[in-house]
């Protein structure tokens, strides 16, 4: 039988093509919605009730995320001539059907979650001029006057979360695994160093961002792989900040021997105790954006008319210690307490 | 020794390798057992999707469905553990969903006659729908399949920190490659496989059933590709995302072509592209050159792609690899 080469270069370039598109997003592709109504419906158009509407990003209200941190800033409102309603969105093609319910029945405000929603907001904002919008991590690339971008400095969490790392760090060696390299996950890692630095001078960072690609946010084997990678060499705290990635990373730390006794792992954007239960052996605290104090301060000003359109800065700062709490120093605590507070009124410069 | 006549350039450039590698041990063994565990923890999946390719195409069917029964054993193993809360029923289901996605892959092509690249694409499609259709965020494993020392041979230096403390499955992809390798080249079965991918007709006439070892292969090899999934689920992660697999079975069937149909050059060839996504990383967070990151891991997909060009000529496919078999045709 003679040697065909082709038969062999062709499925193999074929095969080569398909792995680099083989990262597709696939979507949930229930439809429909999920809604709630905290009591008889009353009619929003009245001068006497505000009411308050929130669409979620794809997921349910009790998602121990986004989605259930931006609902609890909403109920924080509740009372008397308010009314609060959510409705879940399952597919991302159904944003603006989802934010039209509100708007006919003249909702006051309406929160939508997650800068994916960003576009669909600001157009709704555009044809319903009176109704205040409140757009929870959407940064607003121009200002719209009815939409507030609800934005957190990604690099004072990073700070925060790097201080505290500097503090405990036994090696002087601690990692940052992180998504695709673009402004939050940039600035997480901005902070982490420069925070890290500032309590130990002596410390080196390593830190990887994901060769980008639309899993960027969700690979948690490679995240697992760089957390092993760098524990080998000697890190003892890794702050995983980049989604299912940064998850994938906490979790190794978790199963690896001395987790929780010598080595340490720091989660991001919401108190990932709740979120990922695997990683309790080693989470000492997460970089948080507070979401649901951001959302009841701005819906506040909503219902008394100071809110300005833009972005609005919330705020950031670590999550509990949970089962950590009697593990670390008093005196690490209060200096970390400290700088996040000096963050907050600018005594501490992040840049 | 015969061996070694025969493979003068293999023999040469694995001994290469092994003096490169012991000497970057004794340079900097951190950083070296570091480098090629994360070598060796990412090649796993690519390992066992290989070793599906190979027991398929070399019984004659082509099997680009890899992807999607990985992705389905990702998906099977970590929901069944979630839902009764114990891993080693994960593990069964994950190999489970493999043996079933690749009788579907077997009974389809070598029964039914359908054109086996539609059957694999079928597969992905599916998998990649169903994984996500039914996907539920917000579940938890109580863990993740622990990491434990293998007696003795944990102790040998660099080898044995970096293949044998790792996890179950990792454990198991060493073993499969190697007895894979010998059962192709050294038993009955081997052989009739061989024959029945070369040159079915002639394997038919000899007495051999043809349809009835194809249909035993794939699906057995689908087997590898859901525990190649629950590796990712279960071993190397605790949790489940959308589209977990990722690309990983495609890049196998590139690492079956680089590995030539063969167990072990696979096996290599897997451990050379993961470990140049170490070295990538490796640059990336040591941060001693000053190239954007991006530049860096272009690096593994290059070099591959170099390493491929260069090798596609010379190797061949098994003759009657994607032609369904019809007796007496």
């Amino acid at each position: 039988m003679k040697a065909k080469p082709f038969l062999v270069a062709v499925p193999a370039a074929l095969a080569l093509a398909l792995a680099g598109c083989g990262g597709s997003t696939g979507n949930n592709t229930d439809t429909g919605s999920g809604t709630n109504a905290s009591s008889a419906p009353k009619d929003c158009s009245s001068e006497d009730v505000f009411c308050i509407g929130l669409v979620t990003d794809t997921g349910s209200v009790d998602d121990k995320s986004f989605n259930q941190a931006a609902w609890e800033g909403v109920k924080a409102m509740e009372g008397d001539g308010i009314q609060t309603k959510y409705i879940e969105t399952k597919d991302a093609k159904d944003y603006a059907s989802n934010l039209k319910q509100f708007t006919d029945q003249k909702y006051d405000a309406i929160v939508t979650v997650g800068f994916l929603m960003t576009e669909a907001t600001r157009t709704a904002a555009a044809a319903n001029t009176t109704t205040k919008f409140i757009g929870v991590d959407q940064f607003q690339e121009s200002d719209v006057a009815n939409v507030t971008g609800l934005v957190f400095p990604e690099a004072n969490a990073g700070y925060a979360a790097g201080y505290l790392a500097g503090l405990l760090t036994k090696t002087n060696k601690i990692g940052v695994v992180l998504g695709q390299e673009i402004p939050p996950t940039q600035n997480y890692a901005k902070g982490y160093e420069q925070g890290s630095k500032a309590a130990n001078p002596k410390i080196s960072v390593a830190k990887v961002y994901h060769p980008a690609g639309d899993n960027a946010f969700s690979d948690s084997p490679w995240g697992a792989g760089e957390a092993k990678k760098m524990l080998a060499q000697g890190a003892d705290i890794i702050f995983g900040a980049g989604g299912g990635t940064g998850n994938g990373a906490l979790g190794e730390v978790a199963k690896s021997k001395g987790a929780g006794e010598s080595l340490y792992c720091i989660g991001v954007d919401l108190d990932q105790w709740d979120t990922v239960p695997e990683a309790h052996p080693c989470l000492v605290t997460s970089a948080e954006k507070k979401l649901t104090d951001g959302t009841t301060t701005l819906l506040k000003q909503a219902k008394d008319g100071s809110i300005k359109g833009g972005n609005f800065n919330g705020k950031t700062g670590l999550a509990a210690y949970h089962d950590f709490d009697s593990k670390i120093p008093a005196e690490v605590k209060t200096k970390v307490a400290d700088v996040v507070k000096g963050i907050e009124d600018g005594s501490v410069k992040v840049a | 020794m015969q061996w070694v006549q025969h493979n003068k350039i293999w023999a040469g450039a694995a001994a290469l390798i092994l003096i490169g590698a012991y000497a970057f041990y004794f340079v900097n063994s951190n950083i070296a057992v570091s480098m090629f565990s994360y070598a060796w923890f990412l090649a796993v999946p690519l390992v066992l999707g290989a070793m599906v390719g190979v027991m398929g195409e070399r019984s004659g069917v082509v099997n680009i469905g890899i992807e999607g029964q990985m992705l389905v054993g990702a998906f099977a193993g970590f929901f069944a553990a979630a839902a009764t809360q114990s891993v080693v029923i994960g593990v069964i289901a994950g190999a489970l969903s493999g043996i079933a996605m690749g009788a579907f892959l077997a009974f389809s092509t070598v029964v039914g006659q359908l054109d086996q690249i539609i059957a694999g694409v079928v597969i992905n499609i599916v998998a990649t729908g169903i994984t996500s259709f039914y996907f539920e965020s917000g579940k938890t494993i109580p863990r993740g399949l622990p990491n434990f020392d293998v007696p003795l041979l944990s102790d040998i230096p660099l080898i044995g920190p970096v293949f044998f403390s790792d996890g179950p499955i990792a454990l198991f992809a060493l073993i499969i490659a190697f007895t894979l390798h010998f059962m192709l080249f050294k038993t009955r079965w081997g052989l009739r496989t061989r024959a029945v991918g070369e040159y079915p007709s002639a394997a038919d006439t000899a007495g051999i059933n043809v349809v009835a070892l194809r249909l035993f292969n794939v699906t057995v090899a689908g087997t590898l590709a859901g525990l190649a999934g629950t590796y990712l689920s279960m071993e190397a992660t605790s949790t489940f995302e959308r589209n977990m697999s990722s690309g990983r079975g495609f890049l196998a069937l590139a690492i079956l072509i680089f590995g030539a149909w063969r167990p072990l050059r696979a096996l290599a060839a897997a451990l050379f592209f993961g470990f140049m996504q170490s070295l990538a990383s490796q640059l990336q967070a040591s941060d001693v050159v000053n190239i954007p990151q991006q530049f860096i891991n272009l690096l593994p997909y290059v070099l591959t792609l170099v390493v491929l060009a260069a090798a596609a000529g010379r190797v061949r496919a098994p003759g009657a690899v994607g032609q369904p078999f019809v007796k007496g045709d």
